[in-house]
């Protein structure tokens, strides 16, 4: 025993003292610095101030929930906003008549030309429609550009040429509802009557033209249309 | 929301609401004008080729109006060629070539306004020659007479503007440059300059 | 370095920080509140002293109705009631503030001591800063004998021992940063003999918002500065900006405007009732008057022009009536700018006479020009043997007596008042109209040219001077370097225009020139109006009565008169091709009827001068002289000697009508 013990004895402090040797020498040579200054700080915190499990989880869904609740209003508020700017046009009379003579003819008999005749209105009217934006595009965006114009009108606008499409394939939609094989054709007509209506709304307006240059210049003229001496 | 009322036997729609607006009486003719036209058309696949009985009616019309302008008949030749200005706008179906509508009113249009200018309606010729304007009509010819009918009307400041713009696109017509001379002494006696 | 930040626990910091910020914020406020009170005040004197000698500004002030001034009163002296506004009370607080911080500065013995800690070494030694090296040798000896530690008597207590002890460290110290050449750098690099000290940084904090019973007001307090008003602040000035247009329009009348134009069909006829209905729904007047709708609006602004009293629900409504009026002013100038944005010629011609007619307060007619002078019988006017009048020059072709009888007035100093009246209200007559590039004879392709304006500023009264009687050399571009450099300059250097005569107009406004330029070709406007609001008008109140002058003599002399240069830039280059390009140019008043011009400018374009590169630069100069006179020679007669041919419109009729039927389907 007693070679056992001094073996052990041998063992015991020749081993701890090479292994405290290289241990301190190692690691307390690279180490130390960093490990000294961050390791205890954090451990003197967690001793401080307990945090439950659930805290980073809490935290985590009242910052999503909050972010997701004012997401959700904003975008509701902006398109409240959107649909409480006034419309582009001012009225849909075209698209309107036609509808509301769809539903009659669903209640009384109404000749199917007539029909006819209220659809091709409505697609020259979404025709100039496509044509007036096209050609105010530009100028507008300008206008919104250098600050003449707000953004929400602007965003109304892009919308709207949107909506004027949708409206002009849905009329071509309808037509081939009405007459199978008809859309080709249809189309071709609605820009022929686009046109056409332009030049006699242009017509329509003479006289009304003429009655308001008599009043803006003062004119006495005969009932023959000759001027008054 | 207005209601609209159909008539079975003319075939028209009417509207009878006090708060109709102006846009949709437009609309409300349109279509009517539209149904008629369909409903003559024995074809159901119309095209917008034009109407030969139209353009016969049309013509004929005119041409009367200027056999009689060969005679010196002034309003007689006046009220026919603005009846036939007038049937070329109700009689053709809207969906008839724009081209050739076009065309047929401008040319018609532009014999209506030499006799609206030789019997004094120079109100009536203004408008008629707006509206060859603002379809695009730019030759010099328009522009001499636009400034003549405003310089008869009195209305110097605007013949002015009219002529000077008549002369940036034609800049050689002779015409228009004496007319320009006239209406700067008209306009220096309307400002008391002379 | 310290590498932990305090809190301010000796109140050291925070009062200097305090200080800081709140001279940031006062100093510049209490300069520019006096700048305000004594330097604007001696320029509303001068305005007012001119606008004293200016007669339609004194006549404005003569007819404008008591209910008018009674109006100003109320909207206009906001501005004057300098000494108690709330800037002067911010300014007062603040130096109040001030006041007591450096009160409390000087109380402090932390920032006392601070300062001590300081080194001197020359104080230490007791010595002048410019004293020589033996003076300092001298001084450190005998402070030294008396510090030294081995000096020191027996008897001293401890805390005693240990200050002798330090005082003659400091000396030392004091002494080797004079003359140690290594303590020396140290001094001066560190401002201490043994090198850096350490500095402590700190949150200019005072402790007592750290103590734990405050600490929580100072949370909530950086929370809702922070989280809350910042952003609240922040957002609601953005939305503000969002909220008007580049030109003070509101962005839903912006908004309403462009919709009318976008709408507008040629059945409307573009007329001044139009504009006025279209104005009746801007949001302004309904953030004014909530409760009423778009056609008292329009009612109001009608009563105005046609000079009635107005009534809302049986109530007396003008001083409503002329807030609304008062207006426009900003709206009209915002529908112009969207009219040129449609590029939309005729409406902003209208647009133009509807602001006359705003400012007047009269319809449109053909007898405007008539009807804007004060003290005129209307129905006298119209009824009146003699036809054909309807321009101020006409009406200073008749004799004053006869011109009393043909206005109906009666009253011989009403009728003189009326006249100065009618003849001080400025005319245009062109001189000469140019497109001039800076520096060059004439416009060359791809170059930046200008509109160059000469016209004569002139009254109706006066006899029409020809443009022959002004010699070249007075009308020519001038060649300053400056003037090249920037050619607008000289247009900043006229005067503002007088107060106008505009009696019916809620506030005392000034005239300004709307400049247009459109193509001819299509008629539509180029670019965004341009102001002119300085102009002289000195030529009106010479006399050359045209009535008494037949023939103008030999005496007349070109150069009593002025003539006024208007510059207007153009927004775009002229085109790579070479050609003739005509321009409209029109010029309308805001406030006057008969004070417009309208012009067509031909552009041509041509190729660049060949110029021969060994050519020296005098020679160049003396060259574009003579060129430029021709050239606008040329340009001046463009409208009847120009054998340039315009393209043959009958081959293309039918492929324009297609485009221009495009246009029309509006």
């Amino acid at each position: 025993m007693a070679d056992n013990s001094t073996f052990q004895e041998g063992f015991n402090s020749t081993y701890s003292d090479n292994f405290n040797g290289t241990f301190n020498g190692t690691f307390n040579g690279t180490y130390s610095n960093n490990t000294n200054g961050t390791f205890t700080d954090t451990e003197e915190k967690v001793e401080t101030i307990p945090i439950s499990f659930y805290t980073p989880i809490i935290y985590a869904v009242i910052l999503i929930v909050s972010l997701i609740v004012f997401a959700r209003r904003y975008k509701e508020s902006r398109l409240q906003k959107l649909a409480e700017q006034p419309e582009i046009f001012d009225e849909h009379d075209a698209k309107e008549l036609y509808f509301e003579l769809k539903e009659m003819s669903t209640k009384e008999k109404i000749h199917e030309k007539v029909l006819k005749a209220a659809l091709l209105n409505r697609g020259a009217e979404a025709i100039r429609r496509t044509l007036k934006l096209k050609e105010l595009g530009p100028q507008i965006e300008l206008m919104y550009k250098n600050g003449s114009v707000g953004e929400d009108y602007w965003e109304r606008f892009q919308a709207e040429t949107k909506f004027v499409e949708v409206e002009f394939r849905d009329t071509i939609q309808e037509s081939e509802n009405l007459q199978p094989g008809w859309p080709k054709m249809f189309a071709a007509l609605c820009q022929e009557i686009c046109f056409n209506q332009a030049l006699s709304r242009r017509y329509q307006s003479i006289l009304k033209r003429k009655e308001i240059c008599i009043k803006e210049w003062e004119l006495k003229l005969n009932s023959d249309g000759t001027l008054a001496k | 929301m207005t209601t609209i009322l159909y008539n079975q036997n003319s075939k028209l729609i009417k509207c009878e609401d006090s708060d109709l607006t102006e846009t949709r009486e437009i609309s409300i003719n349109q279509i009517n004008k539209l149904s008629a036209a369909i409903i003559a058309e024995s074809n159901p696949n119309f095209t917008p080729q034009p109407n030969d009985e139209h353009s016969k009616m049309i013509k004929s019309l005119f041409e009367s109006g200027l056999a009689m302008l060969k005679q010196k008949k002034m309003p007689e030749a006046l009220k026919n060629i603005a009846l036939a200005v007038d049937m070329a706008q109700r009689g053709r179906a809207p969906y008839e070539a724009f081209g050739i509508q076009l065309q047929e009113i401008q040319f018609m249009l532009r014999h209506k306004i030499d006799l609206s200018l030789i019997t004094g309606r120079y109100l009536d010729a203004l408008q008629d020659i707006e509206f060859l304007m603002n379809t695009g009509m730019n030759q010099a010819d328009v522009y001499i007479r636009k400034s003549d009918a405003l310089l008869k009307l009195s209305q110097f400041d605007e013949a002015k503007i009219c002529c000077e713009r008549g002369l940036s696109l034609h800049p050689n017509e002779t015409k228009l440059k004496a007319l320009m001379l006239e209406i700067n002494r008209r306009l220096a006696e309307y400002n008391g300059d002379n | 370095m310290a590498l932990n930040y305090d809190y301010d626990e000796t109140n050291e910091t925070w009062p200097f920080f305090l200080l800081t910020v709140l001279l940031m914020i006062i100093v510049p406020l209490t300069i520019s509140q006096i700048y305000k009170i004594f330097l604007q005040k001696d320029k509303n004197e001068s305005i007012e002293d001119e606008e004293k000698k200016n007669i339609l500004s004194k006549l404005n002030d003569k007819y404008t109705s008591n209910e008018i001034k009674e109006f100003r009163d109320i909207f206009e002296t906001k501005k004057d009631s300098n000494i108690l506004s709330w800037k002067n009370l911010i300014i007062i607080i603040g130096w109040i503030s001030i006041a007591i911080l450096i009160q409390r500065i000087n109380s402090n013995d932390a920032i006392i001591d601070a300062a001590k800690g300081i080194f001197d070494p020359y104080e230490i030694l007791g010595i002048s800063g410019s004293s020589s090296e033996r003076e300092i040798k001298s001084a450190y000896r005998k402070l030294s004998l008396k510090f030294h530690p081995d000096k020191v008597p027996k008897d001293l207590s401890e805390s005693d021992k240990n200050m002798m002890e330090e005082t003659f460290v400091q000396i030392t110290k004091a002494y080797e940063a004079l003359t140690d050449e290594t303590v020396r750098e140290n001094f001066l690099k560190y401002g201490h003999p043994d090198g850096p000290q350490s500095t402590s940084h700190g949150i200019a904090l005072p402790s007592f918002l750290i103590d734990s019973t405050s600490s929580l007001v100072l949370v909530i307090f950086y929370i809702s500065s922070f989280v809350l008003l910042l952003p609240y602040f922040v957002s609601q000035w953005w939305n503000k900006t969002k909220l008007y247009t580049r030109n003070n329009l509101h962005v839903k009348t912006a908004g309403s405007f462009v919709s009318r134009l976008v709408n507008y069909k040629p059945s409307q006829i573009a007329t001044v009732d139009l504009i006025i209905n279209w104005l009746s729904y801007a949001e302004e007047f309904k953030l004014f008057y909530p409760d009423l709708t778009p056609e008292d609006f329009e009612n109001l602004l009608q009563d105005h022009i046609h000079n009635r009293d107005s009534k809302i629900n049986g109530k007396d409504a003008n001083m409503m009536k002329f807030r609304i009026v008062a207006k426009c002013h900003t709206l009209l100038h915002g529908f112009l700018e969207v009219c040129c944005g449609f590029r939309n010629l005729e409406m902003a011609i209208v647009c133009m006479d509807t602001f006359k007619c705003i400012v007047q307060g009269i319809p449109m007619s053909k007898d405007s020009q008539i009807l804007q002078l004060p003290n005129v019988n209307e129905e006298i006017f119209k009824n009146g043997s003699i036809d054909e009048i309807h321009t101020l020059g006409k009406l200073f072709t008749f004799d004053n007596e006869k011109i009393g009888k043909i206005l109906g007035i009666k009253d011989e100093a009403k009728l003189s008042e009326t006249l100065s009246v009618a003849s001080n209200i400025p005319q245009f007559k062109l001189l000469r109209a140019d497109f001039v590039v800076p520096g060059e004879e004439y416009v060359t392709p791809s170059s930046t040219p200008y509109i160059s304006i000469k016209v004569l500023v002139r009254s109706a009264k006066q006899k029409i001077i020809p443009t022959e009687k002004f010699p070249t050399d007075l009308l020519k571009e001038s060649d300053d370097f400056e003037d090249l450099k920037n050619p607008f300059a000289s247009m900043e250097r006229e005067p503002l225009m007088p107060t106008s005569f505009a009696p019916k107009f809620p506030t005392k406004r000034r005239n300004t020139w709307c400049c247009l330029i459109a193509l001819q070709k299509d008629i539509k406007i180029l670019q965004t109006p341009y102001r002119l609001e300085r102009l002289s008008l000195s030529n009106l109140s010479k006399d050359l009565d045209k009535r008494a002058i037949k023939e103008l003599g030999p005496d007349f002399n070109p150069e009593d008169w002025e003539i006024g240069f208007i510059k207007l830039p153009l927004g775009q280059q002229a085109p790579a091709e070479l050609g003739n390009i005509y321009m409209r140019v029109v010029i309308k008043s805001t406030d006057y009827f008969g004070a417009d011009l309208d012009l067509t400018m031909m552009m041509q374009v041509r190729e660049p001068p060949k110029v021969d590169e060994l050519k020296d630069d005098i020679y160049n100069d003396e060259d574009s002289d003579e060129n430029a006179s021709d050239d606008e020679d040329l340009e001046d007669d463009s409208e009847d000697e120009s054998d340039y041919t315009d393209i043959d419109t009958d081959t293309e009729v039918e492929e324009d009508e297609e485009e221009e039927k495009e246009e029309e389907t509006k």
